[in-house]
């Protein structure tokens, strides 16, 4: 039954659902500074990534160790693939929210009004949506919950646009300025974790599916999206 | 407030990744402590002084291209080679601090601590039973019959599969299971360590499975060395490794010990070239 590969697989993904864990909790932490303008939490969230970093580590050397003394094939070998490439896209997103916690620091203190912090706070909770069904599909091995990661994303794509177009309202001043070029790199950030999400989702797809596709191509738009 | 993400996260996962590791070597505990090992047979010398220590409760493998002397290395460790005509051995093999090849030592009571495992499955044509009592009766280890044979077959992964049958024939099992036997035949005695000698090598993958798995469960009670041309096996289930390879002088040929250390380092970044050509399937 080999069971010391098996229990390595186990040990692997367990690990990489442990660090998708910490990523959420960094995105929690990053949102929520930047609401609140709370430079010690925003500080924690940057402290914080090297926890992350340790099982992105780990989980490389456990993967380099398993393909060179485990030689996985079939199935086995599709999911220590798809963990190489989950690892990275979470580690992504946390280096993404610590962008989001180093931006909340910056910015002067100017009121943009109630209605931008909404736009984050929506934009945050959709996101903290994706990652929990995109490791949850992983883990459950669900074709279907993962394939719903695009019209998640669109969600966030859309609410990526309203903030853009808030921050053009937002006038002249030079200081209301800075905070809109500052937010802009923001709403960016949570749109690529958005699309971290799906990425892992595309994993999920490949590892039950056995062929690598993209849900969406972005050079090559379905015509629901042109 | 997301005071929270000061609290960790349940740290499960890295406290068994660090249970797995092979121990660091101050953890290691030594068991045979071999120096300058020089095996000939008349003029031809089988391996050349080999320095190595084997550690308790870790399994080492010996790996290396067919005549460099594994087999020879490993039965210098219970001196099977002294049933080889004009064997010689020089150097030293300490085995807890014993010299194993010092006058006075009795080689039977050498084979009782550390038994072997060979390529062939070799049970006696008596009934699985008597195969297992054979060790125990002959060292008047009769207390409990039953219950030591019933534990060696259980380590051995092979009771519920024999056990309302033990009085068949030994030659009635498949091939794995008689491997398995001869592992249960040689643990009944309790000796410290067992050398398997290409334990797999006649069996099918499912059957070289299950004695993998059970290397992984004997290595808790015992001392492990086994010997394999198959380097995926060694990659799959030794703890440290042991690269000997061919020196070719003129007209000559020596086994020599090239690199020994943990599997992971053998199998993903050696240290020497040799090791690297013979892992990647460039040489051998």
């Amino acid at each position: 039954m080999r069971t010391t590969f098996q229990d390595e697989l186990a040990l692997l993904e367990a690990t990489l659902q442990e660090e998708g864990a910490l990523v959420l909790r960094a995105l929690r932490g990053a949102i929520n500074a930047l609401e609140q303008r709370d430079e010690e939490l925003a500080d924690e969230v940057i402290a914080f990534d090297d926890d992350v970093d340790e099982r992105y580590v780990r989980i490389e050397e456990g993967i380099q160790l398993l393909l060179a003394r485990q030689t996985p094939v079939a199935t086995d070998l599709r999911l220590v693939l798809a963990i190489l490439h989950i690892n990275l896209h979470l580690e992504r997103m946390a280096d993404y929210c610590v962008t989001i916690a180093k931006l909340s620091k910056l910015v002067p203190e100017v009121d943009p009004g109630p209605r931008f912090v909404e736009g984050f706070e929506e934009m945050g909770s959709r996101c903290e949506e994706m990652i929990r069904i995109a490791l949850d599909s992983f883990g459950n091995r669900d074709l279907e919950g993962a394939e719903s990661l695009v019209d998640l994303d669109e969600l966030v794509d859309r609410a990526n646009r309203r903030v853009v177009a808030r921050i053009l309202e937002l006038g002249g001043d030079p200081e209301m300025r800075e905070y809109g070029l500052r937010m802009v790199v923001v709403s960016r950030a949570l749109e690529r974790i958005g699309d971290h999400a799906v990425d892992i989702g595309e994993q999920t797809a490949y590892l039950l599916a056995a062929e690598f596709r993209e849900f969406t191509d972005a050079s090559h738009p379905s015509p629901r999206e042109a | 407030m997301a005071r929270d993400v000061t609290i960790p996260v349940d740290v499960g996962p890295a406290e068994i990744a660090q249970e797995r590791k092979a121990p660091t070597p101050a953890q290691r505990d030594v068991v045979f402590d071999i120096d300058g090992l020089t095996v000939s047979y008349g003029s031809t010398t089988a391996i050349s002084r080999v320095d190595l220590d084997v550690y308790r409760n870790l399994i080492t493998a010996v790996i290396g291209p067919s005549g460099c002397g594994k087999s020879t290395f490993i039965r210098c460790l219970n001196r099977m080679n002294d049933l080889v005509p004009g064997a010689r051995i020089d150097g030293q093999v300490l085995y807890r601090g014993q010299d194993l090849y010092a006058d006075g030592v009795d080689p039977v009571e050498v084979r009782r601590r550390i038994g072997m495992v060979f390529q062939r499955a070799n049970p006696f044509p008596k009934s699985i039973y008597d195969n297992v009592a054979w060790g125990p009766r002959v060292l008047g280890m009769k207390k409990d019959l039953d219950g030591r044979i019933e534990r060696a077959l259980t380590d051995a992964a092979l009771w519920d599969e024999v056990k309302d049958r033990l009085k068949k024939s030994a030659l009635s099992l498949s091939g794995g299971q008689q491997q398995r036997l001869c592992i249960a035949r040689a643990i009944a005695i309790e000796p410290e360590v067992l050398l398997l000698d290409e334990p797999a090598s006649a069996l099918d993958p499912i059957a070289t499975s299950a004695i993998e798995d059970l290397m992984h469960e004997l290595k808790k009670e015992y001392t492990l060395v086994i010997v394999t041309h198959n380097m995926q096996q060694a990659a799959r289930v030794a703890d440290l490794t042991a690269f000997f390879s061919l020196e070719v002088g003129e007209s000559k040929r020596t086994g020599v010990l090239v690199e020994y250390d943990t599997t992971d380092k053998i199998f993903t970044n050696p240290s020497d070239q040799r090791t690297e050509d013979y892992v990647t399937g460039r040489f051998g």
